[in-house]
Order: C-alpha cells, then structure tokens, then sequence
C-alpha cells in the first residue's frame, strides 16, 4: 500500500488511467478484432478488462485519503491529464479546461459499483449472449460503456462528465437497438436518444451559466465560487423587449410592472435538472426507458437500471453546492421526484411484460432518489443509488434467467416476456427463485434489507429536513420552503412505497408461483433439429399452435447464476453500509465530508425531533399492506380480483395498462409537431429550393460550360491562338495608363481635411487639377494632395496620369462634406463644428463598458 | 562538405537520380507485353520514392539546422538561393513526387507500359522544379524550367503506343515552347532595360530608376507583361489553359498527377520569385495598373471558367484536369492579394499547394486504383455502384474529393479557408466572394463522383471499373490521406512555418 501511495500521489493519481484505459482497451480489442479473436477470445479481454478496472477500483477505494477523520478538509485523488482547452470568462480572465479526473468518497463508491456489478453483468452477458451472432459487437459496446461511465464519475469537471454523459448516451443508444434489424428495437434506440437530448439541451446551458456566472467547471472551483450564483438575474421581459418596443395592447400584456427577476442559482439547478431528469427518466422526459428494456435483458440491468440512469441523482449529488443555493429548485427536484414514483407506481400496477414491471419500478425508484437529493438527504439519495444497484440488477439478471428458460420453447420476444406465460417457475429456477425474491423485500423495504435502509433514510429526510434559505440580497426575496411540503412528500412517498411492494410481488407470484403456463410439458422433450436456440428473430409459428409442448423449465448455468447470489446477498445486506438510525454508517462516514456544506445547510423541522422511530412505522406498514394484497390476490386467488377490477371499471384500467397513455400525447403534440414542421420545410425544400433555384442555376452553369467547352477544339491552332488573346489582354492592360486614387478622409469632420494619393504605377507621372489648387504646369511625380473643405462644400479634383509609354488619362474625384453651408468667416465656422463633433472614440468606449464585470444585468 | 549542406536536397534527388539511371540501363531490360506481372518498375518505383522522399527529409533537416546559419559555396546565391522558401517547396515538390513515383509503381506494369525510364524522367523532372523553386536568377530560372519541362513532355508521350497520348505530348510541347519564348523574350527585354538578369538586382533597377543608369520603364513594363504570360502558362491559367486538359488526359495517370501537382507547385514557387522578388515594389505591385490586378482578373476567369467547364465533362480524369486549373486559380487568388498581404498571403499560397498536393495525388492515385488493365476508370459511368462493390477504394476516393472540395476536416477546407481569411483581410472582398461561390460551384462535380459511387448502380451490361491491386498505390493512398486528415486536423503549424519561408518584400 505504502509503494502504491508514492508510485500514485494523490495529486497525480495516474492509477485512474489504468482503470479508464482498460475498459477502453477491451472496447478497442473486441471492437476491432473480435470477429478474428473468436468467442472465447473476446470473453477473456472483456472479462479481464473490467475485472481488472475493478480490482485497480478496489485498490484506489482503498487508497482514499483518511483525512476526514482528523477534521481536515477532504482530499482528493487528482489526475491531470492534459489541458483541454481554455475559455475566456466574463471578467476577462482565462478559465483552463483540463482533461482531468479526482476520486472521492462518491466517486470511489460509484467506481466499485459499475466496475463491481459491471463485472457480474459481464459474466452473466456470456452465457446470455453465447448464442448471438453478434457477441464480439456486444462486448466492445458493453467496454465502451463501462469505459463513458467511468469518465463520468470520474471526470473532475463538467465538460469531462459531459463527455461520458454523452458517451454512455451514446452506449445506451447502439445497446438498445442492439437487434437493430428489428423495427422496433431501433425506434427504442432512437427514442431514447431523442429524449436524452432534450436534457442535454438543459444540460449544456447549465454548463455555459457556469461558465458565466461562476468562472469555473472543476468541482473544486464550483464549490469555492458558488456564492457568485446568489446573483438576481432579470428573466423577464427579455432583451430590449419592453413598453416602448411593443404595441400597446401587447404591452399590457407582456410587460409586467416589475421585471421578474430569480437568483442565477435558481437557473443553474433548473437546467442542471432538465439534463438529471432526462438521463435518469424523470417526469417529463420517463418515456425512453421502459421503451429501452428492448435491448438485451444484461444491458437493462447495467445501463438501465444499475448504472447510467443513476447518473442523473450523481450529478445533483456532486453539484450539491449548487442546489443548496436555491431551494426552488430542491423543491422542484424533490416534488419531481416524488411525482415520478408515483405515477411511475401506477404504470408498474398492472403490466403483464417482467422488464417492463421492473422498468417501470426504476423510474419509480429512481423518483425516490431524487426526492432524497431533493430535500438535501445528498447521502442517503446517494446511497438509495448504492442499493438500488445490487437488487435491481439482481432483479432484472433474474428476469433475465427466467426469460433465458422461457426461451427453451417461446422464441418470441414479447411473449417469452410476458408474466401471463409464466408461473410456477420457482419449482424449477430454485436459485433465481430465491435471489429474485430476496431483491424484492429489499424494494418492498423489508426492515433490514439494502433497500429498507436507503429509502427509510430518505423518507425520514423529507419529513424532518428543512433547508435553510441561503442568504439573498434584498432586492428580490428568496423563495422559501414551505413547512408542510416535507410531511407532504413523506406521506406521498409511503404511498409510492406500498404500490412498489404490492407490483414487485405481483411480478414474483405470477412468475414463481401458481401454475406454469407457459406450455405442456413433456418430460424428455426432444426439440426438433430445425430450430436451433440461437435465433432470436420472430418464429412464432410454433405460437400459432392451440397447445405447445416443451421441456422442464431449467435453471441457468453457473455463469448466471452466480451473479445473481452475489448481487442478492448485496441486496440482503449493503444497507449496513449505512444504517443510520442503528448507527452503524462506515459509507456514511466517508461521504460526510463530500456533503459537508450540505449538512451544515439543513435543519431539523420543527416537531420532527424523537420522531424518527416512530415514522419508520409508515414504512413498515406499506410493506406489510403491499406485499400482503398482492398475496392475497395473486398467490391465494391466482389474480382473481385484478380480471374483476378490470371487468368493472374496464376504462380505468385499460388507462394504466396503457401506461396513461402519454406516449400517445407525446406523438400527437411534440411529435406531431416537429412531423408538421417538416412536411412544411418538405414542400419548400421541393417546391422552392429544387424546383425553381437549383432548377435554374443548374441550368445556367450547364449552359455557360457548354458554350466554354465549344472553345476546346482539340486544335493546337485555336490553344495557340487563345494564348495570343491573353498575351494582347495583359498587354494592353499594362501599356494602357490607370488614374485611380484613394481618398484619406479620416479627418474630414474635425476640419475638413481630405488626402487624395494616386495610385502608383512605374513610370506614372501626375497632374491635379481643381477648385483652389495652384494650377501645375506639367506632370511631376507627386501623387499625394491635400484637399481642404469646408461643411456642406463640394469639390471635383481631377486627377491626370501619364505612363511610361506618354499614354494619358483623366478622373474626375467628387469629393463633399456634410453639414449646412456657412457663409462668414472661416473663424466663425470652427466653433459650431467642435460642438457637433461626435467625438470618435466614445461609442467604443460605450461597448468597453459593457463588457466589464457587472456590464450585463 | 558542409558547404554542400545547403543544397544537400537537390544534390540527393540529382544523385539518386543518376544512380536510377545505371540501375536502369544495367537491368535486365523487359520488353513490353511482357505478361509477367512484376517488372522493373517495381525496384525503381521504391527508388525513387526512397529518393525524393529522402530529398523531402534533407529539406525538412536543413530546415531545422537552419539555412541562415549555413555557409554555402561562393558564388551560388542568385543562382541557388538556399532560403526557407526553397526548402518548403522542396519539400512539396518531393512529396508529390515521390507519391506519383509510388503510383507510377502500380499503373505501369497493370497497364503494360513497364518501361524504366519513367523514373529517371520523373527524379530529373523533380531536380528541374527544385532548381525553379531555388532560381533568383533569370538564367537559372529558364535552365530549370527548361529541365522539368522537357522531362514532363516525355512522360506526357510516354504511352507511345496510344496516339492520343502522342497528340497531348506534341500540343504540350508546342505550347510549352511557345510560353517559354514568351518568357525568354521578356527576361532578354528585363535584361536590356535594367542591366540585371537577376531578380534582386532588376528589382532594385526598377525602384531606383535615379540610378546610375536610369531603367526604361516602358520596356519593362512589355517584359513584365510578356513574363506574366509565361507564367500564367505554366501555372495554366485560363486562357493559357488549352493545354492542360489534353495534356492531362493523354499522360498515363501517375505522370497527370505529377504534372499537377510537383509541375504546377514549382511554377507557383517560379511565380512568387519572380513577382515577389522581381517585381514586387510598389509601383509594379500597384493595385491600380501592376500585376496584381491581372492576376486577380486572372484568377476570377480561370477559377469561373474550369469549374463550369468542369461540370460538363463525362471522364473523371479530365475533370480532374479541369479542377486542377480551377485550384490554380484559388492560388492566384492568394498570390494577388501578396501586396496587401505580404506574409500572410505567401504562407497561404505555400499551405494551399502543400493540401493541394497529397489530395490530388490521393484522387489521381484513388482513380488509379479503381481501374485495372481493359477495365480502367475513365467516366462517371466506370464508377457507378463502386461504394458496394469496393468500399475500401470508395472510400479513399471520397477522402480525397472532400478535401478537394474543401470539406472540414482536411487539408482542402483550411487551404481554401486560409485563401479566403487573407482575402478578406485584405480588404478584397469582391474576390473572396467569387472564390467562394466557386468552391460551391465545383462542390457539384465533386459531389457527383459521390453520387455514381454510392447511389447508382451500374446499367447492366455496361463496363465497370475493376479495381487493380498494388501495394505501390495502396501505400501512396495510406500516405495522402494520413496528411490529407493531419494537415486538416493540425492546420495551425503548416501555416507557421509557412509564414517563416515566406519571401520578404523588402
């Protein structure tokens, strides 16, 4: 450890790029080679890849400065790796932009996370994908995920994380439409990049307002200057738009009394929010993800469900400092968070897909988290990230074994998803039974399990946290917290959590439990030789057949079930990580000094103190009440009173299985939109642009080069004689005399002095003539003259040029000046031109001013 | 021996040239026809790329050592100037060359034309351009054009067999002897009005007519019109064009893209002397009756008309002919803009050339590669559907015309983008307008090779080109488009150090 710690100081922790190199290094290998490495070579550089990165994740886990401990400010592992860029900020100063990595608590935690559950994944994609013509392309993309996503919790400023919130975007888009020849995986794919891009949008901004208001991207440099955010920017009316710019009508209308004006701070968190709620499926922007499980069942578990979508809570999280300034916007984080648990509840109610049900739970979980980091619960919204990790990737490797089995006879994607196939399983997938379920106390909050202990801590959070207002200038109030707000969420997000326990053991009866349904099964069943495993295109005569036989379900091999035990025991147990009520916190520990700011900016709710015992009651009632009635109704009457639900308010419930239907509002608003848009710009691009400009440049450029092309004969004759034409051309350009002069007026309006210089010329010699110039008697060699002129006079000097071949030629200079024609002497005409100078420099000066520091508000 | 380290490049190429030349006529020497499939040219191919690139690096090593502090022989200074100047266009010259070289080692014995001389033509051709970019004196100027010409009027024949080759080579050197009288008479007039024949010394004549011996100037003014034709000949400036499209096309392919681009680079290095170093003081240079605005008018007809022309024509070699006419004209556009921009401006010219040079060579070479004995590529019609037959070759090719349409990131879009940025800078608007509405005009028989290669199928029965396999070619491929991207994607240091090897106007 000691070498380590002088091979790697912590200011120039070169380790990082080891554990970045790798993963890209498989990406590069398997990406390039794969096909000519074969299955079993692509297996072992990815496996080695991401086992190292996480093995080196260990090692700088362990490595992380204890400093914490004695009270001095945390430390970070920096590296360095070359200066990107530089920008010029507002006040002029230049802002470097390094590529630059750091590892903290958070990030560290983070690290083992998708390097740890990104290697069981791994292990698992093996055996999934063994089959799949495109194994080597899987894990080059798998790589070059983990690879992105390092860079994004690793990056030690914005424009770093930038990058790998675009490269896992980027990821996330070609695994999902991984099986792009089908038409629907790759309108998921696009669709979640779509979406994804409409918070980027929100993201980029943030990025430019600090950049502008802060000077600075690096966490370090946010953190030091963020009180430059508390400044009050006006947002309406915008621009120069007011009363006197606007017709009158519409001035009443847009032009309030008082100009609205909200704290940079409060900007910044928005934008920041709208790129968060993007990547992680927030209200309104939810929509890619459950259409993203159509990527392969290991790549949801990893990238949609472990890892990437987290990304969003990571980066409240870190920028913490940000959010803390404006409590507008941790409300709207919190009550976003909140809303999406629920709604996102209620989709999961009564999906019959398993990936989509466990999609569905994402959002709603990844709701939870946002409330935590909404209510400055920075940690414990970390931490529900932390947990979430191990059981809901556990969840979806265990759907992904029980679809694995389904396979064994249903080849169709949909139905060999669908729980209404399903049941009983559990008799024969023991292992994934057992894991499975213990992933489900866990989201349901059993008390003690990982997830009890991040979401109980969450929830506590609301209910007790109040964030203090940071200190606001007194121009413009700062919008406060409202006392009833934390309950209220509390008391919504034990809502969400009952429908979360009753949905997830919906999804576990209906597939371990009760009858198999999925076919007749025959012991030995033989499959026929036609049909191999391996495709996993639509084959569904075999569906269109009344009964179908097939073989005893099987548990999967080792390969997939080993990551399973090892992510369950992880849902079983990582809450002690952080069990705060039972004071037994290591991970809490080393994050206190990553969100000490964040600490010292809350205070207890009134009335919240001894409380905290007494409100995990609440908690432990939404498990019992949501486990217990999907219990009764789908273990013990088989989903008996879900058909008679539907049957008696069919509309209501065709509504939630059709998820409210927003995707079908999206279509016929934005979508159909933007569709609009591009059928009018169609027309104009084809009746316009081709029709009549391109139609008829074409045609003049292809009739002048047919008329040029005539010339070339092909006789040297006419090429000669083409030359001569050039050769009289110059020729008598050169011997021909050119009178031309260029006119110095610069200080025409201070008193009226103009110089006029002749072109140059060999051998020019030069003749002025005009209106009080001594008349010259012959040419001479001077070019330059000096022309006086008083305001509102006109003068015409004529220029003579004589070349060296005594050829002449003449040109007339008008030359005038502005302003009313004086009579009297000139002395008098100098005092009213002094007066009306306008004094040349001032309007640059003007702009300068603009440009200081405080020059735009 | 140190004293030869200044001219150490052109004594590497003269040399290595020699040496091919023995090696040459002591080889085995195969007759033509021959149906083996290697040939001589293959050694001598890697000869003479070996020795011009090695020309290439003896520049760039003068270059870092520094020329200034060298000493060099007495009495060689306006013959040879061995400035920055030279060594940048030595360095251009070489590389086209030897790129041609390379593709030359893969056409001829593909299109049973595996005769040596080629090569010792080809390096001879190199010393003749070397010596051009070098001359500050009116003698050695027409030496060394006369060399490089001559040399590139046998490699315009070289087919022999085919009579439009033969016709090319005959106009080509009627013409060329034409231009060249043009430019003698005016160096004989030079030299009777200002006593001088070198460039230094007629310029200080011309400035200082109160001189000991006062310059007709209206002689000079005839001799500085009569140069300025030769010059535009040879840089094949409309309308001293005609030459350039037979020519072009009649030559095998390595020997066009030699010609257009080591020829066409030496006869801007010829120009800029001259006009920079000859002519360039302020009444010669006026922007009212010097060459500047020739040469801007100039630019304006030859850029207009190749590319209108351009668009018309049905074989991709000849449209290659014309382009190469078009970018002279970017040039010219560049080299009319020196007085009011001097280092900027010369820098630009010498960027331009230096882009100019690996992504023409890379769409000759490109176009080589498409086509292979009885089924060369030759129109529009040879490529269609080429993307999906050959993707490899269609997509070298498509780097090329980018570049040469001057799409980001290549080398084409920054010389173009540096052309304009001096334009305009220069205050000459109505010329960088033209200049690009020009690269529009030329995107559109660029683009349509594009088209023929990715979106048509070839009608049935018609000929196709087969692509040819070599090595040879393959690699002078790889080379172009590795500087095509590098010069494109770090323009910022090419630019530099052309601003240092520019001529001064003092």
């Amino acid at each position: 450890m000691e070498t380590l710690r002088t091979l790697f100081p912590a200011s120039n922790f070169a380790l990082l790029a080891v554990i970045l190199g790798l993963p890209l290094l498989g990406a590069f290998v398997n990406g390039v080679f794969g096909k000519r490495l074969g299955k079993e070579g692509v297996r072992a550089m990815a496996l080695a890849a991401i086992g190292g990165a996480f093995l080196f994740s260990v090692v700088t886990f362990l490595m992380l400065p204890h400093a914490a401990a004695e009270g001095a400010p945390a430390e970070k592992l920096v590296w360095n790796a070359w200066r990107w860029m530089s920008v010029t900020g507002r006040m002029g100063q230049s802002i470097p932009i390094d590529v630059a990595f750091s590892v903290d608590a958070m990030s560290a935690t983070m690290m083992l996370v998708v390097t740890g559950i990104g290697f069981l994944i791994h292990l698992y994609s093996v055996e999934y994908m063994w089959e799949d013509p495109g194994f080597a392309r899987f894990f080059a993309y798998l790589n070059l995920f983990i690879f992105a996503m390092l860079v994004l919790i690793t990056g030690d400023n914005l424009a770093v994380l930038f990058v790998g919130w675009e490269g896992v975007g980027m990821c996330s888009y070609l695994l999902i439409g991984f099986w792009f020849t089908d038409e629907k995986n790759a309108s998921a794919g696009k669709k979640a990049f779509i979406v994804n891009r409409i918070g980027d949008f929100g993201l980029i901004l943030a990025i430019s307002m600090l950049v502008y208001y802060v000077g600075s991207l690096t966490w370090n440099g946010i953190e030091a200057n963020a009180g430059a955010l508390l400044t009050p920017v006006k947002i309406w009316p915008i621009g120069n738009l007011s009363a006197e710019t606007l017709p009158g009508f519409l001035a009443k209308i847009l032009i309030p009394a008082k100009p609205v004006q909200v704290y940079a701070s409060t900007l910044v968190g928005l934008a920041l929010f709208l790129g968060c709620a993007g990547k992680s499926a927030q209200l309104p922007l939810y929509v890619w993800l459950p259409d993203a499980m159509a990527g392969p069942t290991p790549v949801s578990a990893l990238i949609h469900a472990a890892t990437m979508v987290t990304a969003g809570v990571y980066l409240v999280a870190r920028l913490s400092v940000v959010f803390l300034l404006s409590p507008a916007a941790m409300a709207t984080v919190a009550i976003t968070g909140v809303a999406t648990a629920l709604f996102a509840a209620s989709i999961g109610f009564f999906q019959t897909d398993l990936k989509k049900v466990l999609a569905y739970s994402t959002v709603s979980q990844l709701g939870f988290m946002f409330i935590g980091v909404g209510v400055g619960a920075f940690a414990a919204g970390f931490f529900h990230v932390f947990t979430h990790a191990f059981f809901k990737a556990c969840l979806f490797l265990g759907a992904g074994s029980v679809i694995h089995a389904m396979h064994a006879r249903i080849h169709d994607v949909n139905k060999s998803q669908d729980m209404r196939n399903m049941g009983g399983l559990g008799r024969y997938m023991p292992i994934t039974r057992w894991t499975f379920l213990i992933s489900c106390f866990a989201i349901a909050g059993f008390p003690m399990s990982a997830g009890f202990w991040s979401k109980d801590e969450i929830l506590w959070k609301a209910f007790s946290n109040l964030p203090l207002a940071p200190p606001a200038s007194k121009t413009v109030p700062m919008w406060a917290w409202p006392a009833n707000l934390g309950p209220a969420i509390y008391w919504l997000g034990i809502l969400a959590a009952t429908m979360t326990s009753f949905y997830m053991f919906r999804a576990y009866f209906m597939t371990f439990h009760g009858k198999f349904r999925g076919w007749e099964i025959v012991k030995g069943w033989k499959a026929p030789a036609s049909h191999g495993h391996d495709d996993h295109a639509h084959d569904d005569h075999h569906e269109a057949e009344e009964s179908l036989e097939g073989p005893t379900p099987r548990e999967s091999p080792w390969k997939m079930t080993l990551p399973l035990v090892v992510l369950a025991t992880g849902a079983a147990f990582a809450g002690f990580l952080m069990a705060e009520p039972i004071h037994i916190a290591p991970l809490g520990h080393l994050l206190e000094p990553v969100f000490e700011h964040a600490s010292k900016a809350m205070t207890e709710r009134e009335g919240a103190k001894g409380l905290m015992w007494p409100m995990m009651l609440p908690g432990l009632g939404a498990f019992l009440a949501g486990t217990g009635a999907a219990m009764y109704v789908y273990l013990n009457r088989a989903g008996e009173p879900e058909r008679a639900f539907a049957a008696s308010s069919p509309r209501f419930y065709k509504l939630l299985v059709d998820k409210w239907r927003i995707d079908e509002l999206y279509d016929a608003t934005v979508v159909g939109m933007v569709d609009a848009l591009a059928d009018i710009f169609t027309m104009a691009d084809k009746w316009i642009v081709d029709g009549i400009l391109a139609k008829l440049t074409a045609g003049v450029v292809a009739l002048l080069g047919t008329i040029l092309r005539a010339v070339q004969t092909g006789r040297v004759q006419v090429y000669a004689a083409s030359m001569v034409i050039g050769l009289l051309g110059i020729g008598w350009f050169i011997v021909q005399p050119h009178a031309a002069a260029t006119i110095d007026d610069t200080k025409l309006k201070q008193n009226g002095q103009v110089v006029l210089a002749a072109a140059p010329g060999l051998g020019y010699s030069y003749l002025w003539e005009g209106p009080g110039i001594p008349p010259a008697k012959d040419y001479s060699p001077v070019n330059q003259l000096s022309v006086r002129l008083d305001p509102g006079e006109k003068k015409d000097i004529v220029l003579h040029v004589r070349n060296a071949f005594e050829r002449e030629t003449t040109t007339t200079i008008p030359l005038a000046r502005a302003g009313a024609k004086r009579m009297g002497d000139p002395g008098q005409n100098q005092v009213p031109e002094v007066r009306q100078l306008p004094t040349g420099p001032i309007p640059g000066e003007r702009i300068q001013e603009l440009l200081k520091p405080g020059g735009f508000q | 021996m140190t004293r030869l380290m200044a001219i150490s490049p052109l004594l590497v190429v003269a040399l290595g040239g020699v040496l091919l030349m023995l090696a040459e006529a002591f080889s085995h020497r195969r007759e033509e026809g021959d149906v083996r499939h290697t040939g001589p040219s293959s050694e001598l191919a890697l000869g003479t790329a070996v020795t011009l690139l090695a020309g290439a690096i003896m520049a760039a090593a003068v270059w870092m050592v520094g020329p200034e502090k060298l000493e060099t022989l007495p009495g060689l200074a306006p013959y040879y100037v061995a400035d920055r100047f030279t060594l940048f266009f030595t360095f251009t010259i070489c590389l086209g060359g030897a790129l041609a070289a390379l593709l030359a080692g893969g056409y001829l014995p593909e299109h049973k034309l595996d005769r040596g001389e080629f090569y010792p033509l080809l390096t001879f051709g190199t010393v003749g351009a070397i010596l051009l970019a070098a001359a500050g004196d009116l003698l050695s100027l027409f030496i060394a054009l006369e060399t490089m010409s001559l040399a590139v009027y046998a490699l315009t024949g070289f087919r022999r067999t085919s009579p439009r080759s033969t016709e090319a080579a005959v106009k080509y050197f009627l013409l060329g002897s034409f231009a060249a009288v043009l430019l003698l008479y005016g160096g004989a007039l030079l030299y009777g009005a200002t006593g001088h024949t070198d460039l230094a010394g007629i310029r200080a004549a011309i400035m200082h007519p109160a001189a000991a011996k006062p310059a007709n100037l209206a002689l000079v003014l005839v001799a500085a019109a009569l140069i300025l034709c030769g010059l535009a000949f040879k840089v094949s400036a409309v309308p001293f064009h005609m030459w350039t499209p037979d020519a072009y096309e009649g030559a095998p392919t390595p020997a066009t893209g030699y010609m257009a681009v080591a020829v066409k680079t030496a006869a801007f290095a010829m120009m800029l002397r001259v006009l920079v170093g000859g002519f360039g003081d302020g009444a010669l240079a006026s922007w009212a009756a010097g060459w500047p605005p020739v040469l801007a008018l100039l630019a304006v007809v030859t850029m207009t008309g190749a590319n209108l022309v351009a668009g018309r024509q049905e074989s991709v070699k000849r449209m290659l002919a014309y382009s190469s006419i078009a970018h002279a004209g970017y040039v010219l556009v560049a080299v009319a803009t020196i007085p009011r921009a001097s280092e900027e401006a010369q820098a630009s010219v010498m960027y331009y050339l230096l882009a100019y040079t690996v992504s023409t060579i890379g769409a000759f070479g490109a176009l080589v590669l498409c086509g292979s004995r009885g089924a060369e590529a030759v129109s529009y019609e040879d490529l269609a559907g080429l993307g999906k037959r050959h993707p490899a070759v269609a997509i070298a090719f498509t780097l090329f015309l980018l570049s040469l349409t001057g799409v980001p990131p290549t080398a084409g879009f920054f010389g173009k983008w540096y052309v304009a940025k001096t334009t305009i800078g220069a205050g000459l608007y109505p010329l960088a307008i033209v200049l690009l509405l020009n690269s529009a005009l030329a995107a559109y028989y660029y683009l349509r090779v594009l088209v023929y290669m990715y979106m048509r199928d070839p009608a049935p029965g018609a000929p196709i080109a087969k692509p040819m396999r070599s090595g040879y070619v393959v690699g002078a491929l790889v080379i172009a488009g590795v500087l095509v991207l590098a010069l494109g994607i770090w323009p910022t240091t090419p630019i530099e150090l052309a601003v240092q090897a520019a001529l001064t106007a003092r």
